[in-house]
């Protein structure tokens, strides 16, 4: 029973957590670092539900679309002012990281200047809490858990079995070989940036609502998704998505069982154990 | 001196690139070992050197001291038995100077621990004398600044192994890349230090002139194994050899 | 002059801990993301030992960098030979949990509340805290002159080595892993021991204190000084810390509505100096740093005479 709630609470913990994955490992993959500036993405995804829902009164499951896409257009807008011209001048993985961290703060703290520090909340939906075979949820985590797996599948759709997904591919594995079978790198990778972009600011919306609305939310999950990345494997969105919810599944079942401080540090020592077992056996 | 390899083996994906029954290297003195493009020269090499594990099979070495296996050592204990490798394609430490990267190979590893950090000096006058007299050997564009072309890179990686006075040396295609007077003065410097048993040599070439006239024993290895093995006058009028290689 | 005082002394701890993180990072490559967490072993276990336990203060700190020392020695051989990205995800987390094992183990570090008094040491003496600003300054004008000579020394030299190409230097017969993890222990622990030094400092430690923010500041003083520059590291912190929180900080004409957000605009900078850097001065202010070695060649052998073919 115990494993049934840990699983069940884990997957609603983890829909956003998988959505964050998957964006950020999509970058990862076509781009080859980590982009730390990916929390940013997922902040301004809540703040602009923040902007539509709270500012614009608009309903809450109407925000969700215009502030997905706006941080879609806000992951763009860095790539090409940004990063794109340090790839262009061969910034290394590791300078490109603390480039990613530079762009974090720039973000973090310039929103912060902006809207100020405070904490900002949803306007939720109406919640009912509802109860099946011993399991609870409200209506809106549900909700999100349906809404979570259906751009999860459409993204993992797009990336094994659509055009797109096998250009990004293509541009990941060999950029030269690419480009002279005629992929378009630069709109390939636009494309790229902008779902990574937009599952981000899902992720964010769900986040925020499930909970608040602060400028650090973003950085607090980064952490988490960049260690589920590094175990899933160099750009394996399906391993993303497994690990995802293997780390969701594990914090939920140590909430449960103890403190739930102690499976924060569970979670970051088991994934030092996995890239130490996983050297171990290559070396 | 004894470099063993038996049922040795190397598969990528299934595919064999390293299939060999039994060879020995390291008892004649200048060494050669040939073989059309891939056959497996390099890979050879790397599973000698504990660059590339093998999938299976073992490799012995004997300097004296009374027999090493080599299967469970890493890359640097090996380096330290005293077997090392010149590389094929182009090695190098971008921010060392030519002459660093010589003093770093001939440092015994001994003595750059922490407490070097307090040292007076860094490099003993023996050390340096070393350094110069493989430097000034050679017409480097600029012997106290860093190897400039391709090629200056691909001797000092050649000088690095010769100056750490291995008691085994492996050269992969040491003339590739180099100037055939640079190439000449390197095997003449080899040469001599076989000739003084100082160390024992493995030359992997497609210079094949160069091979007949240096080589005091010759390897043939294609697909994967030694098909044939002798003095150069043998192999040079082997049917084998003369079917698979030279094109003949 | 108090605040001066505290702001100088917490000034050479970034110093001391830019000037380590360019022997991991600029000489031996490893890209230690986890600085917070090194220094924080360091300040937390002085302040454990010193409250909880009644160690004396300097024996307390010495214990605590050892501590320090270990943890990243136990680390290093678990992951070090990982990939760069790897390295950084594995010391990002070590720190968070340090971060977080401060606020669980109330019964030992006081949790949230937070854990008191550390006081300097010389009870009874005038100026404490400008004695324990020489002391600090001691230790780091030592760090720095240790750091310059192992640049130019035969283990820096190795190290040198591993960052341009390890399997290269591996192939010499240099046990690149062993020295690796001997260079990121030592460094560690020294970042620990100015995490010991920082305990006096903050005379009240608070789990706030080990928030990443502290990496990133000498992470970023690190690259806009110049990683490869032994002096780089100063540069950046006096670029820094030294200009948003002394000079600004100290003397800006700030009105007081806006104080509170002083802070958000200095990391906000930060963002943007970084960024400004990377792009268009990556090798940082001070750029990359010559070869210093011995040109002179020693006199021509005597001994061996050149065989020309």
């Amino acid at each position: 029973m115990l494993l049934l709630d840990a699983i069940f609470i884990g997957l609603l913990e983890a829909s956003p957590l998988i959505l964050a994955a998957m964006g950020f490992t999509l970058i990862y993959y076509l781009n080859g670092f980590m982009n730390i500036a990916y929390a940013e993405t997922i902040t301004f995804g809540a703040y602009f539900a923040i902007l539509f829902n709270v500012v614009l009164g608009l309903h809450f499951y109407m925000a969700i679309v215009p502030s997905m896409l706006l941080s879609g257009a806000l992951s763009v807008a860095v790539y090409l002012a940004i990063f794109r011209p340090a790839l262009n001048r061969g910034v290394g993985p590791t300078e490109m990281i603390i480039l990613s961290v530079g762009v974090s703060f720039m973000l973090r703290y310039g929103l912060i200047l902006v809207v100020g520090p405070e904490n900002l909340f949803l306007n939720e939906p109406n919640i009912t809490y509802m109860q099946f075979a011993g399991l609870g949820a409200t209506n809106l985590q549900l909700v999100a858990l349906v809404l979570v797996f259906i751009t999860a599948g459409i993204l993992y759709w797009m990336i094994y079995n659509t055009g797109l997904g096998e250009q990004m591919r293509g541009l990941a594995n060999n950029h030269e070989l690419a480009m002279a079978s005629g992929i378009n790198p630069h709109l390939t990778s636009v494309a790229i940036w902008f779902i990574a972009g937009c599952a981000g600011g899902l992720s964010g919306v769900f986040s925020g609502v499930f909970a608040q609305v602060t400028p650090y939310m973003g950085w607090n999950v980064i952490l988490i998704t960049m260690l589920v990345t590094i175990v899933a494997g160099i750009g394996s969105v399906r391993g993303a998505v497994i690990a995802a919810i293997v780390a969701g599944i594990l914090t939920s079942f140590i909430t449960l069982v103890s403190e739930p401080l102690y499976s924060e540090v569970a979670l970051l020592l088991a994934f030092i154990g996995v890239l130490t077992y996983r050297g171990a056996r290559a070396a | 001196m004894k470099l063993e390899a038996s049922n040795l083996t190397k598969a990528y994906h299934e595919h064999e690139v390293v299939n060999i029954e039994s060879v020995a290297f390291g008892s004649k003195g200048l060494e050669g070992l040939i073989g059309p493009n891939g056959a497996g020269k390099s890979t050879l090499m790397g599973l000698l050197t504990r660059r590339i594990a093998p999938t299976s099979g073992t490799i012995s070495l004997d300097v004296g001291d009374g027999v090493h296996k080599l299967n469970p050592l890493k890359s640097h204990e090996v380096a330290r038995i005293g077997l090392i490798k010149t590389n094929q394609r182009i090695q190098g430490f971008d921010s060392l100077t030519i002459r660093d990267s010589l003093r770093l190979a001939v440092t015994p590893p001994k003595s750059e621990g922490l407490m070097s950090i307090f040292a007076g000096e860094r490099d003993s006058e023996d050390i340096e004398e070393k350094v110069s007299h493989y430097i000034e050997a050679f017409p480097f564009t600029d012997r106290n600044g860093y190897a400039r072309s391709g090629g200056e890179k691909k001797l000092v990686d050649i000088l690095r192994c010769l100056i750490a006075e291995p008691k085994l040396l492996l050269m992969d295609e040491p003339t590739a890349g180099l100037p055939d007077d640079i190439t000449r003065t390197v095997m003449d410097m080899v040469r001599e230090k076989v000739a003084d048993g100082k160390m024992r040599v493995v030359v992997v070439e497609h210079d094949l002139p160069l091979i007949w006239e240096y080589c005091d024993y010759v390897h043939f290895l294609s697909e994967g194994s030694i098909l044939f093995e002798g003095a150069p006058e043998e192999v040079k009028s082997n049917r084998v050899v003369a079917e698979k290689y030279m094109g003949v | 002059m108090d605040y001066l005082i505290f702001s100088f002394s917490l000034m050479l701890v970034y110093i001391g801990l830019a000037q380590l993180l360019h022997i991991q990072f600029g000489l031996a490559g490893i890209p230690n993301f986890g600085v917070v967490g090194f220094w924080g072993i360091g300040l937390y276990g002085t302040g454990v030992l010193y409250v909880e336990y009644d160690v004396p203060l300097l024996v307390a700190i010495l214990l605590a960098s050892a501590i320090s020392a270990a943890v990243a020695y136990v680390l290093a051989l678990l992951i070090l030979q990982r990939s760069g990205q790897a390295i950084l995800a594995a010391t990002l987390a070590l720190a968070a949990v340090v971060a977080t094992l401060v606020v669980t183990e109330k019964q030992l570090t006081g949790g949230v509340q937070g854990l008191g008094t550390i006081s300097f040491p010389f009870p009874g003496v005038d100026g404490r805290n400008a004695i324990f600003l020489g002391f600090i300054l001691a230790v780091v004008v030592g760090l720095i002159w240790v750091s310059a000579r192992l640049r130019d020394s035969r283990l820096g030299r190795q190290l040198i080595a591993i960052r341009d190409n390890e399997e290269l230097a591996a192939s010499l017969g240099k046990d690149t892993a062993a020295t690796k993890r001997m260079t990121f222990a030592v460094t560690c622990g020294l970042m620990g021991l100015l995490g010991g030094l920082s305990a006096p400092l903050n005379q009240f430690l608070v789990p706030y204190l080990l928030a990443p923010s502290l990496t990133f500041a000498v992470w970023i003083a690190l690259v806009l000084g110049g990683k490869a520059h032994n002096l780089g590291a100063m540069i950046g912190v006096f670029a820094t810390f030294g200009l948003f929180d002394i000079l600004v900080e100290t003397y800006a004409p700030v009105p007081p509505d806006y104080a509170l957000m002083v802070p958000n605009f200095k990391l906000f900078c930060y963002g943007v100096l970084l960024v400004l850097i990377i792009m268009f001065r990556p090798k940082g202010l001070l750029g990359e740093d010559g070869p210093r070695t011995r040109t002179n060649p020693v006199a021509a052998p005597t001994g061996e005479t050149v065989k020309e073919g």
